[in-house]
């Protein structure tokens, strides 16, 4: 045989081990991936079932005007429609940040691909801000939808954009945190939609989304103010409507306080692998 | 001339067809038995969930009209809006028992096990239309026990209750079932129920009183059995009807006969079902 073809410089270094890649922390690079990852299956399937949430959401809003057209004022200067379109379009985010948070963690286990993000040089917290992140994201793309349909049949105010992005971005990473728990405790689907039915939707109709807390009795106004989702549905009101119920400051951080809370809860889960790891 | 089958020692003669009569009671027992005990195994999502369900909406629907709630049709909001809420969880329940039953067996392959049996399409149709009719009123009793707790109700007349919830499970699970064997995925289903079982069930009188809508609008109710169903339902419980009972009544019955004709016809072509 004649000698091996001169072998071009540099060649020799490839018959070395691999240097390992140096990630920094955090590793931007693999949180980016596994957003896009979520997100891009949320883009993919997620915008075709939007019709479901939409049409619910225009349904509540014609029954509520309907059937309470007795009532002129749901509060000072605010109508049935006005009042209730706030709610409807914070019940759908909450909703589907559940919905987005649970279902793929949920999936990728059953699915056994949960081994694949588990395997990548990603942190335990690397793991949650993933997940979590993406769920938000694609509740906040939902709930903008639904908002600018609702629009349409309500004259809202917008009193302040900010408010209103801020207690929207507030009550979707609350909800996502919560289904990204519920994905990892949930051994099957029977398990998820038990934690949907029990758990998040009367959380998510039942804190002041579809009436003033001035209705309910004295214990009920205050287990109202005990409840940060009230804060959240309330808050987001108060940025569309100019009209609250209370505290935005109070809101903003009771709702953090809990939601690092939460973070730290679903860190250490993953970081130990709570039923991802056997 | 004898047959070699005769002759044969008794022991090796082929087992005898078994005669299944007219009506095969026992196969159509069968099936409806294992419709019932499909949705009962977890009656936590098809039994509780709705409970639950049907309590919010009743919670949030007092609520938000306050404490100076006005009368509709002579009662209480809260008894006015409890028989429309039996009936929207009946309705849906009575959909998704059927629907899903066939579309999971579907996908899932596992129709050919009812389709091989002796069963003719009028057995399978009627095993199946009346499996949902019973989760349908399993539902509606457990959700009608449940708002007792909380709503005073009354009962007027128990055979306009029976009749209507018997005939809109009925209409709803029939419904169902060639919603079913039309579907290719549960995509198709959830757009049925999203597009049409839920605005029906909403916008026909469930939480308001027909007279709310606009004159040019009442056509939603004159035509729609989703409104009859809910109307004669709740006649017989507070003894006010916003439409007529008798073309309630007259239209459920055709209405059901006709969908039961259409669902006899594609299952007995074996329309979606057999390759």
């Amino acid at each position: 045989m004649s000698g091996a073809a001169p072998r071009p410089a540099g060649l020799d270094d490839a018959s070395a081990a691999p240097t390992p890649r140096i990630l920094r922390t955090p590793n931007w690079v693999g949180v980016k991936t596994l957003y896009r990852r979520q997100l891009t299956a949320f883009l993919r399937f997620g915008l075709e079932s939007i019709g479901g949430p939409l049409v619910s959401s225009l349904l509540f809003l014609a029954v509520f005007v309907l059937a309470l057209a007795g009532r002129e004022e749901m509060l000072p200067g605010i109508g049935v429609a006005e009042f209730v379109a706030p709610g409807l379009v914070a019940f759908a985010l909450a909703h589907s940040a559940f919905d987005m948070g649970a279902f793929p963690v949920l999936h990728d286990k059953l699915e056994g691909m949960i081994q694949d993000v588990a395997m990548a040089p990603l942190s335990a917290l690397e793991i949650v801000a993933g997940y979590v992140l993406a769920a938000a994201t694609a509740a906040l793309l939902n709930a903008a939808a639904i908002l600018a349909v609702v629009a349409l049949f309500v004259p809202l105010a917008f009193a302040s954009i900010l408010q209103a992005l801020l207690f929207a971005g507030l009550l979707a990473l609350l909800f996502a945190l919560l289904g990204m728990l519920i994905g990892l405790w949930a051994d099957k689907w029977d398990h998820y939609s038990a934690a949907e039915t029990f758990l998040i939707m009367p959380l998510g109709l039942l804190s002041g989304t579809f009436f003033s807390i001035a209705t309910l009795p004295e214990t009920g106004q205050a287990l109202m103010r005990a409840n940060p989702v009230f804060y959240g549905i309330d808050g987001f009101r108060a940025g569309i409507l100019g009209v609250s119920e209370s505290e935005a400051w109070l809101g903003a951080v009771l709702l953090a306080v809990l939601e690092i809370a939460l973070v730290l809860v679903l860190w250490r889960l993953v970081a130990r692998g709570y039923k991802i790891r056997a | 001339m004898t047959s070699i089958i005769d002759e044969r020692p008794a022991e090796h003669a082929p087992p005898k067809p078994r005669s299944l009569g007219r009506i095969n009671w026992l196969g159509f027992w069968t099936l409806y038995l294992k419709e019932v005990r499909r949705f009962m195994n977890v009656a936590t999502q098809t039994v509780l969930a709705p409970v639950v369900t049907t309590l919010l909406f009743l919670a949030i629907f007092t609520l938000a009209l306050g404490r100076a709630a006005p009368e509709v049709g002579g009662v209480s909001y809260a008894q006015f809006l409890a028989p429309g809420l039996v009936m929207m969880s009946m309705i849906q329940n009575a959909f998704a028992n059927t629907s899903s039953s066939i579309l999971i067996s579907k996908v899932q392959g596992n129709i050919v096990d009812v389709l091989m049996p002796p069963l003719n399409a009028a057995e399978l149709t009627m095993a199946y239309a009346l499996g949902g009719v019973t989760r349908g009123l399993v539902v509606g009793l457990s959700v009608a026990l449940a708002m007792w707790i909380f709503v005073p109700m009354q009962v007027h007349d128990p055979l306009a209750i029976l009749f209507f919830a018997v005939s809109a499970s009925l209409m709803l699970s029939l419904i169902g079932l060639i919603g079913g064997i039309w579907a290719d995925k549960f995509d198709h289903i959830a757009a049925v129920q999203n597009f049409a079982v839920m605005p029906l069930s909403f916008l026909s009188g469930t939480f308001y009183s027909i007279d709310r809508l606009p004159e040019n609008w009442r056509f939603v109710a004159d035509f729609n059995p989703f409104f009859y169903n809910i109307d004669g339902l709740r006649y017989g419980f507070i003894g006010h009807a916003d439409g007529s009972l008798l073309i309630g009544v007259g239209v459920s019955i055709a209405i059901n006969a006709f969908l039961l004709a259409v669902a006899y016809l594609i299952v007995a072509r074996g329309y979606k079902l057999k390759a």
